[in-house]
């Protein structure tokens, strides 16, 4: 690998661009990644390794990577970082930067539809086990709400992810 | 009329890079007084001085400017220069024009430039009129204090005792020692800390010029450098020391239990305690806030008497000692006594704590398996709660897996930012005596990265891998508790760039280096500063490290930053020649570029005394009446109280109203 500033620079650029602010207060330390489940689940480069590479000036390098679309924002990284990097904030900007760039691991394109469709990123249709509890078959949620459910893809289709033309 | 000199330095490219030196010294020829303006690549250097020396040498000059960098640095330098020549040196003046113009406006060539023409003016203005000026001296109190008894404390006391000069050691344990008392063997070299430090514990005790003074604290310090009064308050012990053999019986029979501080929390001592076995001095004390009264019967008070014997019902600490030097009807005075000394200067060696494990709650604080690395020096020390063996403390079985933690509170935005700089080492140095010991202990160490920098130190690490110690990069994220106390540590691997998860018997965290709750107040008693990271500041960071800001006032060891133990005596031995300075001279000399006050304009009105922010004014009779008066040893010349008189009765010399006229009337012109 060669190291080239300009790369890097446009890298660090881009991702405090999407958010990412605090990825130049890294200092590689691993806590992140020790504590993070997506870290456990075989997605390698989320939070330090990310930020790693995205410091080598490896933006596109690492682009088709599907990583960033197992984080869980559940913000363990954040807690437990010691030099206040807020590393879920470069994940989910790289995440940004990869939308942009139409780099859509197939997983990712799944839940943006379903987001479209239903309100929901990650839906499964339970009404048969609700009933089965004694729980009311239709939850009050967007999924059986035809007005809901437009008013989001109308929000959706006016904000920046309306324009990348997946719907 | 003056005759003013105004020698232009380039300082290399430090100024020429930016400004004109040329047309500052073109410009300088033809301010009013000037006869001789001349300029040089460095004025410090020995031509540079000697350029000046020579023009005061021929009568041409006989008032200096120098226009360069700061006075802070470089004024000493060409004081002493034109003093050499024949003139008196406070006849100098210095224009800063590297601080002031070259290094704040390096974007503006031309700008700073003209700045530092203004700069140079206001300083031609003032040398005008400056006026010879006299160093004053004070004579010199021939002792010195100690505060702290720690390896830092300790090293200085013998070194300044060693010089000849009297020195009070006040430590405010029962003991000297400090945290390397609670050590059991000290890297790179494994030598026991006992043996090693007990025989300088018991020489400093022993020292003819030293006055050790334990269980002690500084209540009030008064005075300034060569003259000091010290009141040292040696808290109440409940003991008569001068009868206690140190014997310990009262503690063997004393029901009163309580976490001992010695052994890190891991065991309990009685209210009657000895510190440690090999305490210096080995004296009892009653800790009265754990005492249980025995026998129903307060401190102070009488005991009573058995109805059927006839005979005292005595407290069992009383009871025991055979020395009778516990003897519970006295009415002891629980704040102590104070003791008054004088000194001439002081050094400051009050070390530091670690941080408790309880601050991190996400390494399963509640677990007894999870310990400070100070707690497992004491698990692992032979005088410590196990004898050195290692046990775990849940159960008190041998830990097969063992995980060292680097990093808890240091450099962690949330708590210290700095490296606390020894831990590495001493994890390392755990590790291997405990590899060493138990050959099939399984040693997992995680590190950010490992920080050895020191002589035989990198060797020390590398020789830990080749024991079979394993070392991972990466910080560890958290512990979970599981059951049968083993704990499930949450970790990663660097350079695989993959998870570490593996359970462990035993957790130690190497928690930072910061300093006591008491501290603070210390600090306001002696006017010491805290620097960025919250340690005592030092005057400069790299050529004043042992003094500080208050003239006599010296610092050694943890409590100037976390340092290991060849650190600590290297910066106490320097801390304790710089203190005997003062202390070998028999004589301060006293600035003359200090406030004075005229005592015939002086109405006596007292505005100025309680303003004066280092406590040199008192009012004092003349001719009948009381008239202000400024301690010439104590004052700063900050000038507070000159622009404060309603009458104009105090001058500051070196900043006389003509002289500060003058130049705001070049830098406005
Ligand atoms: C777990 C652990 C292992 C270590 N192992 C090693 C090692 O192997 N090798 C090594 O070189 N270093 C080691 N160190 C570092 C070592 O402990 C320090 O370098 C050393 O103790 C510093 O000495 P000091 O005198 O500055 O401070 P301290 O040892 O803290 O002594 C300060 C003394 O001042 C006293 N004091 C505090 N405040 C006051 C006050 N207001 N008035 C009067 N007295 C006061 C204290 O009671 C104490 O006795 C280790 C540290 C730890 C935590
Ligand atoms: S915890 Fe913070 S500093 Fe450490 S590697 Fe992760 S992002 Fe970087
Ligand atoms: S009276 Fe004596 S023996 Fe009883 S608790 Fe107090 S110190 Fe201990």
């Amino acid at each position: 690998m060669k190291i080239e500033q300009k790369k890097i620079d446009e890298a660090v650029q881009t991702i405090t661009g999407y958010g990412g602010h605090g990825i130049l207060n890294c200092v590689q330390c691993g806590a992140c990644s020790a504590v993070c489940p997506g870290v456990k689940a075989g997605f390698s480069l989320l939070c330090r390794n990310l930020i790693r590479h995205l410091l080598n000036g490896e933006l596109e390098e690492i682009i088709e990577d599907p990583s960033s679309w197992g984080c869980q924002a559940c913000n363990r990284c954040t807690e437990i970082c010691p030099q206040d990097v807020r590393p879920q904030e470069v994940v989910f900007a790289f995440r940004r930067y990869q939308a942009n760039e139409m780099a859509f691991s197939t997983s990712a394109v799944t839940s943006q539809m379903n987001l479209y469709e239903t309100g929901h990123a990650v839906f499964t249709d339970a009404r048969e086990l609700r009933k089965k509890v004694g729980l009311p078959a239709e939850p009050p949620t967007s999924a059986y709400n035809e007005k809901a459910q437009r008013e989001i893809q109308a929000l959706i289709n006016s904000g920046p992810m309306g324009e990348l033309g997946l719907f | 009329m003056a005759k003013v000199g105004v020698y232009v330095c380039h300082c290399g490219s430090n100024i020429a890079g930016v400004i004109d030196v040329e047309a500052v010294r073109d410009f300088a020829a033809t301010l009013p007084d000037v006869v001789i303006a001349r300029k040089d690549l460095f004025m410090c250097s020995d031509s540079g001085q000697e350029m000046v020396k020579q023009d005061v040498r021929d009568g041409l000059v006989d008032r200096v400017v120098v226009a360069a960098c700061t006075p802070r640095t470089h004024e000493p330098i060409f004081r002493a220069a034109i003093e050499k020549a024949g003139l008196n040196k406070y006849l100098f003046e210095m224009a800063n024009i590297r601080d002031q113009a070259s290094w704040v406006h390096g974007h503006d060539h031309e700008g700073a430039t003209e700045k530092a023409k203004k700069v140079v003016a206001s300083a031609v203005a003032k040398a005008r009129y400056l006026e010879s000026l006299e160093d004053k001296y004070v004579d010199v109190t021939d002792a010195a204090l100690v505060i702290g008894g720690g390896i830092g404390g300790i090293s200085a006391a013998l070194e300044l005792a060693n010089m000849g000069h009297k020195t009070y050691l006040v430590e405010k344990q029962p003991s000297i020692g400090g945290v390397m008392a609670q050590l059991d063997k000290t890297f790179p070299t494994n030598d026991c800390s006992a043996c090693i430090l007990t025989p300088m514990m018991v020489e400093a005790y022993n020292h003819p010029n030293i006055e050790t003074m334990t269980y002690s604290e500084v209540d009030d310090v008064s005075g300034y450098i060569g003259n000091f009064t010290v009141k040292v308050r040696q808290k109440q012990t409940y003991v008569d020391w001068a009868k206690c053999t140190g014997c310990g019986d009262c503690a063997t029979k004393c029901p009163a239990k309580t976490p001992d501080e010695f052994n890190a929390g891991l065991s309990e001592r009685r209210a009657a305690f000895i510190m440690f076995p090999q305490a210096v001095p080995k004296k009892a004390v009653i800790d009265m806030a754990h005492c249980l009264n025995c026998a129903g019967r307060e401190i102070g008070t009488i005991p009573k008497v058995n109805a059927k014997t006839g005979k005292q019902i005595l407290a069992p600490c009383e009871k025991v000692c055979p020395a009778n030097a516990i003897d519970r009807s006295i009415a002891h005075d629980p704040k102590g006594a104070i003791k008054e000394i004088e000194v001439g200067s002081i050094v400051v060696a009050t070390g530091y704590k670690v941080m408790e494990k309880e601050w991190f709650k996400e390494m399963a604080p509640s677990s007894p398996n999870v310990i400070t690395a100070l707690q497992l020096e004491r698990l692992i020390s032979a005088t410590g709660p196990t004898e050195g063996k290692l046990l775990r403390p849940s159960d008190h079985q041998k830990p097969k897996t063992l995980t060292f933690v680097s990093c808890m509170g240091s450099r962690d935005k949330k708590f210290h930012t700095y490296c606390s700089r020894f831990c590495c080492m001493y994890m390392i140095k755990q590790a291997r005596l405990l590899k060493e010991k138990y050959p099939d202990l399984v040693i997992n160490m995680h590190f950010i990265d490992v920080r050895t920098a020191g002589k035989d130190y990198d060797e020390y690490y590398t020789g830990a891998r080749n024991m079979g110690i394993n070392f991972f990069k990466g910080k560890v994220g958290g512990l979970e508790m599981l059951p049968e106390d083993k704990l499930r540590v949450l970790a990663y691997d660097m350079e695989s760039a993959t998870n570490i998860e593996y359970e462990s018997d035993l957790v130690i965290l190497a928690t930072a280096v910061e300093l006591p709750e008491d501290a603070t107040s210390l600090a306001q008693k002696l006017g010491l500063q805290f620097c960025g990271s919250k340690f005592f500041r030092e005057l400069h960071p790299k050529l004043g490290p042992v003094e500080t800001s208050t003239e006599g006032l010296f610092l050694a060891g943890c409590c100037q930053g976390p340092k290991d133990i060849p650190d600590t005596v290297s910066q106490a031995k320097g801390a304790a020649a710089a203190a005997a300075v003062p202390l070998a001279q028999g004589k301060v000399k006293i600035e003359p570029i200090i406030s004075e006050v005229r005592t015939e304009v002086c109405s006596g009105c007292g505005i100025c005394v309680p303003l004066c922010p280092y406590k040199a004014i008192s009012m004092r009779e003349f001719g009948g009446e009381l008239r202000a008066h400024i301690e010439i040893s104590a004052c700063k010349g900050c000038g507070v109280c000159t622009s404060a008189c309603p009458s104009a009765a105090i001058v500051l010399h070196g900043y006389e109203e003509d002289q500060i006229f003058a130049q705001i009337a070049a830098l406005t012109a």
